[in-house]
């Protein structure tokens, strides 16, 4: 999470890939360091890429200026592709002219959302990424005050996963705005409420009950087992043992999705008996 | 009562009321003079006596111009409901009451009754098809109900008399209900610079500026539309829902305590007061009036989610996780209406 956002001079995506380029229709894109150039054959346009966001496991995404105003590229880095295309839902919306085609002019507060869960201490002099201040408060606070920071191993799983939701979303964004369908299932704290062992007052079922955010995200579905075994294996009464397998619990549980045009398969935290052909649940 | 009838002719309005109180205190049974205090008050601004005036004229005796008056003073001073429900009887009586007629439309369009305004104003605009306030009033009822091709058409009439902020209004509608934000924005922006004064052009001016993102810009425009019409809806709702968002909660309910002035009983309002009350922190009080809203309105999805994190916050589990089946079956069922979102895994 720490690098959620960095400037180009510290992005690995951006060193090991000098030059990235994408041939569009009548729009040519090319990524050169930091300059991001969009032609359309007659005529260029070409900004300092100002910010790169998102680690770059499924993607990355270039934020530059005009006049002032932030853009969101119309181009991001896929993993998967190693390569450019069209920013996620850019391709609802075909460009008019060649500035569109550079990017999305982002709305305040639309700008300030990204900001607020890329980087940290926003409402100051921003700090890239999510360092230790974005979860448990300002370390000013925090001497000033002499009372302890925020500490978030004890809270119940309904409160962490709300507070995960500040950016990941929680379920009543979710739920309350009817975002529906497979986009959904990048929002995790959503599709883990929604589980149908989610249970509020469990903490083994939390977002910390699975994930340490101080480490890298740990990407070996057996890794995992233990987490499930917890409850499945005899520790809450409610709670079933598999009869297919007592480990890989997440490869069948948590099914893989991919929202079209993300080259990115997105672990669905709607844990559940997932079955062929069954509707992506909401 | 001939001086004060003069003073009133001459537009001395605050002369015309003290005149008439004296004669009041003499003769409180003559229906005229209350009627015309009412007409001095109403040209005064001061619209709440001037209906009790009115009021007790009529009581007195029945009267079309003074209940047309009264009409008039509800509609301006925001009762909205009340002035149809009063300019609906003149209008039955009456039918060749124009003026009648457009502000029982404009009160109809206020109260988010499209249906009603093509209901009311299809006759009227099929016998004359040129008049521009029909084809505006309706155009705009038949946009806002979604009936865009026989909108289209109206807009079409209005289109052919060159370019205007009527007409860019509509067409910038239009976009805002197919959600082409930028599009609509483009036609709003044109209208506030060809008319700033129209009615509601500055009300969706600052909706198709949130829609794209700048809260600040939305805000200035709701409160310019504000300047101008006090007791428009959209204007008062959203500039209450920009000052929530900003955690500016009193200000905030002040806006919505008057929308449902505007349009009393209105569920979003009401559920925009509860979420105020979940910000500061009134959990009783917003359970309260989530669970009236939930009774009369099951559907509300928002509503059933605001109500299951109040009661998850109280710890009350079973009723939290109550509202969050609603919500799942809620869902559900909008999932299985909509093609587009049935994709299998």
């Amino acid at each position: 999470m720490a690098r959620a956002m960095e400037v180009p001079a510290e992005c690995a995506i951006l060193r090991t890939h000098p030059v990235l380029t994408l041939n569009k229709g009548k729009y040519s894109y090319r990524i050169e360091k930091n300059l991001y150039t969009v032609s359309d054959g007659s005529a260029s346009l070409t900004f300092p890429i100002l910010w790169a966001f998102g680690l770059g496991d499924a993607g990355q995404t270039y934020v530059f200026e005009k006049e002032g105003v932030p853009h969101e590229s119309r181009v991001s880095f896929f993993r998967a592709i190693d390569g450019l295309d069209w920013t996620l839902g850019a391709s609802n919306s075909p460009p008019a002219n060649l500035m569109e085609a550079a990017g999305r002019a982002m709305g305040k507060q639309d700008a300030a959302q990204c900001f607020n869960c890329h980087s940290t201490n926003v409402s100051a002099t921003v700090v890239p990424g999510i360092q230790c201040e974005r979860c448990h408060g300002s370390t000013e606070t925090h001497l000033t005050s002499m009372k302890p920071m925020k500490k978030l191993g004890n809270v119940d799983a309904e409160e962490i996963s709300n507070f995960c939701g500040q950016c990941h979303r929680t379920w009543a964004d979710v739920a309350g705005k009817g975002l529906l369908g497979i986009t959904n299932v990048r929002f995790q704290p959503y599709r883990l409420t929604n589980s149908k062992c989610f249970d509020v007052d469990d903490k083994r079922i939390s977002c910390l009950g699975c994930h340490n955010p101080h480490q890298e995200l740990d990407r070996k579905d057996a890794n995992y087992d233990a987490k499930c075994q917890a409850c499945h294996a005899g520790g809450k009464p409610a709670a079933k043992a598999c009869k297919v397998s007592q480990t890989n619990c997440v490869s069948c549980h948590m099914p893989k999705v991919e929202i079209p045009g993300s080259h990115y398969r997105f672990t669905d935290h709607q844990i559940r008996i997932a079955k062929v052909n069954d509707p992506y649940p909401n | 009562m001939k001086e004060a009838v003069e003073a009133q002719q001459a537009g001395n309005f605050e002369r015309a009321i003290q005149n008439y109180r004296v004669l009041l205190e003499k003769y409180p049974q003559i229906a005229e003079i209350h009627s015309n205090l009412g007409a001095a008050l109403a040209g005064e601004g001061r619209y709440a006596e001037a209906i009790a005036e009115y009021e007790r004229a009529l009581k007195i005796k029945p009267n079309s111009q003074v209940s047309l008056n009264l009409g008039l003073a509800y509609y301006k001073a925001g009762q909205l409901s009340r002035a149809v429900v009063t300019l609906n009887k003149i209008h039955q009586e009456q039918p060749k009451n124009l003026q009648a007629l457009i502000v029982l439309a404009d009160c109809h369009l206020q109260l988010g009754e499209n249906k009603q305004v093509v209901d009311l104003l299809t006759p009227a605009q099929t016998a004359d098809p040129e008049n521009a306030t029909f084809n505006y009033l309706l155009g705009t009822a038949l946009v806002r109900d979604g009936q865009t091709a026989k909108g289209q058409v109206v807009i079409d009439k209005i289109l052919r008399n060159g370019d205007s902020a009527q007409a860019r209004l509509l067409m910038g509608t239009t976009k805002l209900m197919v959600n082409d934000f930028s599009g609509a924005l483009q036609d709003f922006t044109k209208a506030v610079e060809l008319d700033p004064s129209l009615p509601d052009v500055y009300s969706y001016y600052g909706l198709a500026l949130m829609a794209t993102g700048d809260q600040p810009g939305a805000k200035k425009a709701f409160q310019q539309e504000l300047k101008a019409n006090p007791n428009n809806f959209d204007a008062n709702l959203q500039l209450g829902v920009l000052l929530r968002q900003d955690e500016e909660n009193e200000e905030a309910l002040k806006f919505f305590q008057h929308s449902l002035e505007i349009r009393p009983g209105d569920f979003g309002v009401r559920y925009q007061i509860a979420t105020v009350e979940l910000a500061k922190g009134q959990l009783e009080q917003a359970q309260r009036h989530l669970e009236g809203l939930v009774k009369e309105a099951p559907r509300f999805t928002e509503a059933h989610v605001s109500l299951a994190t109040i009661y998850f916050r109280q710890k009350k589990k079973t009723e939290g996780e109550r509202e969050r089946a609603i919500v799942a079956k809620l869902n559900a069922e909008k999932q299985a209406n909509s093609p587009a979102l049935k994709a299998p895994q």
